[in-house]
């Protein structure tokens, strides 16, 4: 549906984001697959299929229990089978994905929030003809085309690659007669809530409104990946000092804190500094950063290129 | 995990509360993305309905009440992968194919009247000009046909060669047929795919190649006609020929439309024109799909054991008529109309 990127700052790697609205009226998010991966997998199905087909005629040529005219008639169709018809039934299978996808972690979904259709699938994989099988045999042949059919080859294959990297979505040729796109195909880890583990309020720190409403949103979820992650080592040790030196000084903060007591002075912080800013939400205070006050904030820090403005 | 202890934040309560529903969502998922959601029990099937909405529920709670990034990432995820599977595609193959010949294809093909138009006067206008041409300079014909094509079939070779390609065994004994005909089959898939396909860039790439196949069916026919033998080429190419070709013209007049949505796209943007034509398209090259197979069948089988070229005419335009018979009187039902 729409496909503005979170208006927001975001904590995780910068990656593009499709927002679709299924018709429970959530809008969730999926993250466009690089090209990288998507070439991957095509190379990984290409391989696949073909070292495939070659296993089973080796394994009709040594069984030898057909007749010649037959082996070879199978073969033919098989090498037939593994160009378009492959990616269409697996696409269909499952359910957007096929052996190379599989192993990319990637997979194909339909760019309107339903579900995806035959049609689509057919259309999408049988552009491929254009986008991928054909100019990849002709440069192979090259050589023999002469300079007039070698130079259209490259150009048609100029032509197809940059097509992906024209739309924000990342869609070539096959997906835009279709209308899908190509995503990540999202894994689930639940990490444990950081509050949940000490439940009870750290009463050697005490914080004041005051103290609070300095940060907004961004800053606690980077606080937030820092105590999840902590660097390991001593490393760590001059990043937990550094981290909670910024902290005592940004939101003015009298009392003293030992170096040994800085993790738990940080998750006091962070817990009390959730609890804070979650209050605000309910009353709609939604406080993105520490901007908040001023309202002069890089709201939005994703950069917009001429050439991708839609 | 019940320790709700009233310090506890509003938003750790609140994931307390729900944690083993979205557990459930998760096992469900996983299993239905293994094995397909036919490996559910009834029950199960029914909790992945209600956890799946639940989950969706917490999602949009979560993201106005919690701060938790790891709590909110997981739900994102978890819905995402819900939807997935929720939302995957249900219908059998047997209802796609019987829906697709008994009312796509047939509907699709006579929305198409401009594009099929451009395909078939592509391949007349070739094979006009390749007989002309041919009349002009025979030379023309190593320009057009390939040599492996034209198989000693050029015009020098005497009448008797050329009669004996038509009616005798064509050297290919009886057993080999069946590679041949799956060899015809992919190859001329393919190049109908090709056909198709390159239809986006503007239709021109279709419409060359399909001229171009013109050339050479009107050069290999001057060559026939010029030694007597029209009439049994005619008969000879007809058997197949008529679907065969046709099915080509149809690929071109897929491509046609793909390209005439980006050349004249009317009210609609080019990418949606695209996607609404493109729908038309994709059924007419399936179309020329089937009737390239039915070509080799009879290219493989039939042409070589039927012998007459009255019979040969008679098989290979009654079947071009039935082909026309079924895309023009199916899927014309009460609905179809008001499309």
């Amino acid at each position: 549906m729409t496909t503005t990127p979170a208006p927001y700052r975001d904590i995780v790697p910068k990656r593009r984001v499709e927002r679709l609205l299924p018709p429970e009226g959530v809008p969730i998010n999926f993250y466009i697959a690089s090209v990288g991966a998507r070439l991957g997998a095509q190379i990984m199905d290409v391989l696949i299929t073909y070292i495939g087909v070659l296993l089973v005629a080796f394994g009709l040529f040594w069984l030898d229990v057909l007749p010649m005219t037959a082996t070879f008639s199978l073969i033919i169709i098989l090498f037939f089978l593994v160009r378009i018809p492959y990616y269409i039934l697996a696409e269909l299978v499952w359910n957007g994905r096929t052996l190379g996808k599989r192993i990319a972690r990637i997979r194909v979904i339909s760019a309107d929030g339903r579900r995806l259709t035959p049609h689509q699938i057919t259309a999408r994989n049988l552009m491929k003809e254009v986008e991928f099988f054909t100019p990849v045999l002709m440069l192979f042949t090259v050589d023999d085309l002469g300079l007039a059919l070698g130079l259209i080859t490259t150009v048609w294959v100029l032509g197809v690659l940059i097509v992906p990297f024209t739309n924000r979505r990342r869609q070539r040729l096959g997906d835009l007669v279709a209308g899908t796109i190509v995503v990540e195909n999202p894994k689930t880890v639940l990490l444990g809530d950081l509050v949940a583990k000490a439940p009870a309020r750290d009463t050697r720190f005490e914080f004041l409104p005051v103290h609070l409403d300095v940060y907004g949103r961004y800053e606690l979820q980077t606080l937030e990946a820092i105590l999840r992650d902590p660097t390991k080592g001593p490393a760590g040790e001059v990043e937990l000092a550094r981290v909670t030196d910024a902290i005592i000084r940004k939101i003015a903060y009298a009392p003293k804190v030992a170096p040994n007591d800085r993790r738990d002075f940080l998750m006091a912080f962070y817990r009390a500094q959730r609890e804070h800013l979650e209050n605000r939400r309910l009353f709609g205070d939604r406080r993105e950063d520490k901007f908040h006050k001023t309202g002069d904030a890089p709201a939005v820090v994703g950069k917009k290129r001429w050439w991708r403005r839609r | 995990m019940t320790a709700q202890s009233p310090d506890q934040l509003r938003s750790a309560r609140f994931r307390m509360e729900r944690e083993p529903s979205w557990k459930r969502l998760e096992v469900l998922v996983a299993r239905a993305d293994k094995a397909g959601v036919k490996s559910l029990s009834y029950d199960e099937a029914r909790d992945l309905a209600t956890t799946y909405r639940q989950a969706m529920n917490s999602l949009s709670v979560a993201r106005d009440i919690s701060l938790d990034l790891a709590l909110v990432t997981y739900l994102e995820q978890l819905c995402s992968r819900a939807y997935l599977v929720v939302y995957a595609p249900q219908e059998s193959i047997r209802g796609l194919v019987s829906r697709l010949l008994t009312t796509g294809i047939p509907r699709a093909v006579r929305r198409s009247a401009l594009p099929l138009l451009i395909g078939f006067v592509a391949m007349f206008l070739g094979a006009v000009a390749g007989y002309l041409l041919y009349f002009q300079d025979p030379s023309w014909y190593f320009t057009f046909v390939p040599p492996d094509t034209a198989d000693g079939r050029t015009p020098a070779a005497s009448a008797d060669y050329l009669r004996s390609t038509l009616y005798g065994d064509e050297g290919a004994p009886h057993d080999a047929l069946g590679a041949f005909a799956s060899y015809l089959f992919s190859h001329n898939t393919q190049i109908a795919i090709l056909v198709f396909a390159l239809g986006i860039f503007l239709s021109v790439p279709s419409f060359l190649l399909t001229f171009y196949n013109g050339l050479l069916i009107g050069a290999f026919f001057a060559t026939f006609a010029e030694k007597g033998l029209a009439y049994d080429l005619f008969a000879w190419l007809s058997i197949h020929g008529v679907t065969e070709l046709s099915a080509i013209c149809i690929a071109c007049a897929g491509g046609a439309r793909l390209g005439l949505a980006l050349l004249l796209p009317g009210q609609m943007t080019r990418r949606d024109a695209l996607r609404h034509h493109g729908r038309d398209a994709v059924k007419l090259i399936v179309l020329a799909g089937i009737m390239l197979v039915v070509a080799a069948l009879i290219e493989g089988f039939l042409r070589q054991i039927v012998q007459s070229p009255e019979l040969r005419l008679t098989i290979g335009w009654g079947i071009g008529a039935a082909w026309l018979a079924w895309l023009l009187l199916s899927g014309r039902d009460k609905g179809a109309g008001l499309r």
